[in-house]
């Protein structure tokens, strides 16, 4: 072991790290008497070079095996996300120059970075310790971050709660993961694949609930949800937006590596007529209840930050089952849709913090204050169209293809198509949530707003950011074949085992990964259990 | 016949869960200084339990930092925020409910757990190092990384100590 | 004698330990006694007063000579004091927490006493597998650090046991007081470790054993000043005695107590300078180890020698804390804090990162 090696594969953390440790002494040694709004825009852009830095580093990286028995891994997929993870950390830095929040720049933007390493962390992590202390790293930020606002009581508040409910599903997770510890006597995933096995131990599946627990906290899933909405209506809305979006991104990746990849031994079925025990019907339980509870509760809701939460307690349970799918197309599904909802969700907190600033109300915005927007700035509400019938999933967005994926990977898993049922359930939510997006749609483009419509005032970066989403969001629902393709089994799992190879189409692919992966790689990592099926679906989906 | 430590250990263990209960549930009182008392207690009998694995450096870092350290500083902020007698609560019963299932599930499950259990064959991996030696070279060579990350952990929870408890300057 | 021989090694052990154990016990509690009764001398020839010179049981009156001497030494001030304890009224205010007024004054004094218990306070005495230290612990330094942050709670629950305002704020700058300078002490000991390569006690005085140009004191005199400052921080003595200052506090976080309760807080003060003495004498006087030579001992009188060695520092260490009591005056409290975490915390990692860098010079 090299430690100049650890230091290279790590390099883009590092950056980030020194980013954040730079942004800090800057602000806090030469900007102290500067005026907020400098010191906001010089923080910022020391946050620009930084994350431009690291997204260089890791697109120049090269894929590396797995470190140090299995400590962390860098390779194609993990890249990709980590550079989405720096472009929304970058997002939320420019969201909130101007935001009034707070005037501690400096510790804003160090908490925003030094969270981003963490997600970044929790991406690469690939034993059970370092997954943990990059869990922590992620939440700790966030918990700070979210009582930013020192002027609103809800603010503090619904800290406290994120931070207590969070430290209590940590100490679950730590349970459990201890539990594993103990009973494979190993700590990474391919010591604990090739030791724990359904029926081995009962204690197992104590060990599989409390771990669930821990993970469904983070991903806000019900009924670990409770946190969720209070803190999305409290926090400061760009840090609202990085909670519903990175933090989004890291955990459901590493919830469905630590399920797919360390347990498939004890991975049971949730198949309508012979369910099995496992994480599979225990998943399978959560989804349900998300995706019926975030979808009703949404609807009652009046502040459209409260709402977003309910619907991003209903996406949770979507993309819940493409965990319980347990395939190799499931993940891919899985990482298509958490990417294209975290951009989603982002610029739609972006809108809502536009329209905040605007209102200005001291008790937040509400649905109202969306009446009429379409007069007063016609290019907000166009991306706020994208961003909200993308959530919903109405074609050609990218929302739609997300949904899509995840349901082909759900019901093609499983023994003769036994979750079916819970693909039934999924859609029938997803027309229930039309109804509360086009609740908001219906306050911008039908109701008239109050008095005279006054344009709203809107930053040149920070519009730049809002459009460049809403195309995002439409380009990758057009194309989806880029994004899919970049997380298909070739780039996840043959260049974990150091086998680097490109083939020319992925059809060529698919024929030629199945004998190679099923043979040392089936066994190891336990991921591949059905041939990859994207060209397949993506044709029908075209 | 048990032997000492087997002995030694079920005391300690019972102490450790009788203590943490009275921590977190006494029936005799709802003084926070009390409880913090009861988890200085608990955290002293688990150190105990690290003795009898003969990882004498782990218990006296845990008396050290938790007992010593950690646990000062919450009677510290418990006296100066002067926090009076618990309330009882009104016992919300729908929760009440809910919480009851859920404890009783996975309390099942232990007991079922418990039952079924057949004797582990020394499944824990190596044995746990005691001595400070070994215990220093693992985190400076196998858990480098995630040791370096924890002194990141640790600035952040510092920046967000300073930046919370600081008084909003207008 | 002979009989021990035959006995099984471990009843062997125990018998040893349980004699260590007396012996280490009976000394420091005579210890604490005399200390005061330095304490009060020194501060009266520092005042220039005479200090204790009358108390006497009557039969001292009849001898010759060396009745009057002793009596005017005051040999026989700390039998008085302590019967005066004993027979004060132990009053107990009805507003007190009750539980934690009866347990905070032991709580003060048992942890200073049972850091003793690996203070390595003597070679041998002549036998090999009878090391003169109660329990060789291989953790030692750490153990004793556990133990002396435990003796915070007997202050801070006196303070809040007694539910009254000047000791509730004695109680507070304790605590803060004494994390803060565990910080700095416990950092200051880390260079020493480096320097040893080990945190038994028995081997730290084993590397310095060779004569006086051994001690760590010369190898590590930054380490030796802020361990100095911090253990006169850590038990409470002046510069550092805020949590107790009379001047403010009327008599800090024991202004509430009376007799035996009260002299329970005084024999855990003096017990812990002692611990502390013990410990400054193991970590960089050399122990019991003599000014030359210092291998362990071979016979019973060299045995001796070295526990008197071992004394003689440990009662060097007490007069100087007595010493600087009366020479000093009190910091304020911000003086306090801006001392320990400003001064001798980066002080100490400073020397911490200079002497690991020597140490990865020199060792190839």
């Amino acid at each position: 072991m090299n430690y100049m090696e650890l230091l290279g594969a790590l390099a883009p953390e590092a950056i980030v790290v020194l980013t954040a440790l730079v942004a800090l002494a800057v602000d806090l040694l030469v900007l102290r008497q500067a005026p907020q709004n400098a010191r906001q825009v010089v923080a910022v852009s020391i946050t620009a070079v930084g994350i431009l830095a690291a997204i260089i580093a890791l697109s120049v990286a090269a894929p590396s095996p797995p470190w140090m028995d299995g400590l962390l891994i860098n390779h194609s997929t993990t890249a990709f996300l980590k550079q989405t993870l720096l472009v929304l950390a970058l997002v939320a830095g420019i969201l909130s120059i101007q935001s009034r929040f707070t005037q501690h720049t400096g510790e804003y933007v160090t908490l925003l970075l030094l969270s981003t390493v963490g997600m970044m962390l929790l991406v690469s992590s690939d034993n059970l310790l370092l997954m943990f202390v990059a869990l922590e790293l992620t939440s700790l930020p966030l918990y700070v971050l979210t009582a930013f606002n020192k002027e609103s009581p809800s603010s503090s508040e619904a800290s406290l709660k994120y931070f207590l409910i969070g430290s209590l599903s940590a100490a679950c997770l730590l349970f459990g993961i201890s539990l594993l510890y103990g009973l494979s006597g190993g700590i990474t995933w391919t010591q604990l694949a090739t030791t724990l096995r359904a029926g081995s131990e009962p204690i197992v599946y104590l060990a599989l609930i409390l771990t669930l627990i821990g993970f469904a906290f983070k991903v806000a899933a019900a009924p670990f949800h409770l946190w969720a909405p209070d803190v999305y209506q409290g926090a400061p809305t760009p840090v609202a937006a990085f909670i519903a979006s990175g933090s989004k991104i890291a955990s459901f990746y590493m919830f469905a590596r630590i399920f797919m990849a360390a347990l498939p031994g004890t991975a049971g079925s949730a198949a309508w007529s012979g369910a099995t025990p496992g994480w599979v019907p225990l998943v399978a339980a959560l989804a349900v209840v998300s995706m019926i509870l975030g979808n009703v509760a949404a609807i009652a809701q009046r502040s459209v930050k409260r709402l977003l939460a309910y619907s991003a307690i209903g996406h949770a349970g979507y993309a819940l089952l493409a965990i319980l799918s347990n395939t190799e197309q499931g993940m891919g599904s899985l990482l298509y849709y958490v990417v294209t909802y975290a951009v989603t969700a982002m610029g739609a907190f972006a809108v809502v913090n536009v329209i905040e600033r605007d209102v200005q109300a001291p008790n937040g915005e509400s649905l109202t204050d969306f009446a009429g927007l379409s007069r007063r700035s016609p290019l907000l509400s166009l991306c706020l169209l994208v961003f909200v019938l993308s959530l919903a999933g109405i074609p050609p967005l990218a929302g739609f293809f997300g949904k899509f994926y995840i349901f082909i990977a759900t019901a093609q898993s499983g023994t003769s198509q036994g979750l079916i049922w819970l693909v039934m359930l999924a859609i029938g939510t997803s027309a229930i949530s039309l109804y509360y997006y086009l609740q908001i749609l219906k306050q911008v483009y039908v109701v008239e707003s109050v008095g005279q419509p006054t344009p709203v005032q809107l930053r040149p970066a920070e519009s730049a950011c809002i459009v460049a989403m809403a195309c995002t969001v439409l380009i990758l629902g057009c194309a989806p074949n880029w994004l899919i393709n970049r997380f298909s089994p070739n780039s996840t799992e043959v260049r974990r085992a150091g086998v680097i190879t490109k083939p020319s189409t992925t059809l060529e692919l698919a024929a030629e990964i199945h004998p190679r992966i099923t043979a040392p790689l089936g066994t190891a990592t336990g991921l591949v259990q059905k041939r990859p099926q994207f060209e397949t679906t993506t044709a029908n989906a075209q | 016949m048990p032997t000492l430590p087997d002995l030694l250990f079920y005391a300690l263990a019972g102490f450790t869960l009788l203590f943490g209960f009275l921590c977190v549930a006494n029936p005799f009182s709802r003084n926070p200084v009390t409880s913090a008392m009861f988890l200085v207690l608990t955290i002293i009998s688990m150190a105990g339990l690290f003795v009898l694995l003969q990882a004498f450096f782990l218990a006296a870092v845990q008396v050290l930092v938790y007992a010593g350290a950690v646990m000062v500083l919450f009677l510290f902020v418990i006296m100066l925020l002067d926090i009076k007698e618990e309330e009882r609560r009104r016992l919300n019963k729908a929760a009440l409910g809910i919480g009851g299932v859920a404890v009783l599930a996975i309390a099942g499950l232990l007991v079922r757990a418990l039952v079924q259990a057949t004797p582990l064959a020394s499944a824990a991996g190596q044995r746990a190092e005691g001595s400070t030696k070994p215990l220093g070279r693992l985190l400076f060579t196998e858990y480098l990384l995630p040791f370096e990350i924890l002194s990141v952990l640790l600035l952040v929870a510092m920046v967000g100590v300073i930046l919370l408890s600081k008084k909003e300057m207008k | 004698m002979d009989f021990i021989r035959y006995l099984d090694p471990t009843v062997q052990f125990m018998l040893f330990s349980a004699v260590k154990i007396v012996l280490v016990f009976a000394v420091a509690m005579t210890g604490v006694a005399y200390a005061v009764l330095v304490e009060r001398k020194v501060s009266a020839w520092i005042q220039d007063r005479v200090g204790p010179n009358r108390a006497a049981p009557f039969f001292v009156h009849y001898l010759p000579v060396v009745g009057p001497f002793l009596t005017k030494l005051g040999i026989f001030q700390p039998m008085a004091d302590g019967l005066k304890f004993i027979l004060k009224e132990d009053f107990t205010p009805s507003y007190v927490r009750k539980i934690y007024f009866w347990i905070a004054p032991a709580i003060s004094c048992v942890p200073a006493l049972m850091t003793l218990a690996v203070i390595p306070f003597g070679s041998t005495l002549g036998n090999a597998n009878n090391p003169m230290v109660i329990a060789d612990l291989n953790v030692g330094i750490l153990y004793t650090f556990g133990i002396v942050s435990l003796g915070v709670y007997g202050i801070v629950l006196a303070g809040y046991a007694s539910n009254s305002k000047y000791p509730f704020l004695g109680g507070i700058r304790s605590s803060a007081q004494m994390i803060s300078y565990e910080i700095a002490m416990g950092m200051s000991v880390v260079s020493v470790f480096l320097v040893v390569g080990d945190l038994n006690l028995s081997k730290v005085v084993a590397y310095q054993s060779g004569g006086i140009h051994e001690w760590l004191i010369f190898k590590q005199p930054l380490a030796f000043f802020i361990f100095l400052v911090s253990a006169f921080a850590e038990t409470n003595r002046l510069p550092f005695d805020l949590p107790e200052s009379e001047t403010e506090l009327v008599g800090g976080y024991h202004t509430e107590y009376s007799s035996m309760k009260f002299a329970l807080f005084f024999l855990g003060e003096y017990a812990a300078m002692i611990g502390a003495s013990a410990m400054m004498v193991t970590l960089f006087l050399g122990g019991w180890t003599p000014i030359w030579g210092g291998a362990p001992a071979s016979s019973l009188l060299v045995g001796l020698s070295h526990i008197v060695w071992f004394l003689a520092k440990l009662g060097f260490f007490m007069v100087l804390f007595i010493w600087v009591r009366w020479m000093l005056p009190r910091f304020r409290y911000d003086q306090l804090m801006n001392l320990g975490w400003r001064r001798f915390i980066p002080l100490a990692l400073v020397n911490i990162i200079i002497t690991a860098g020597l140490i990865a010079l020199t060792h190839k």
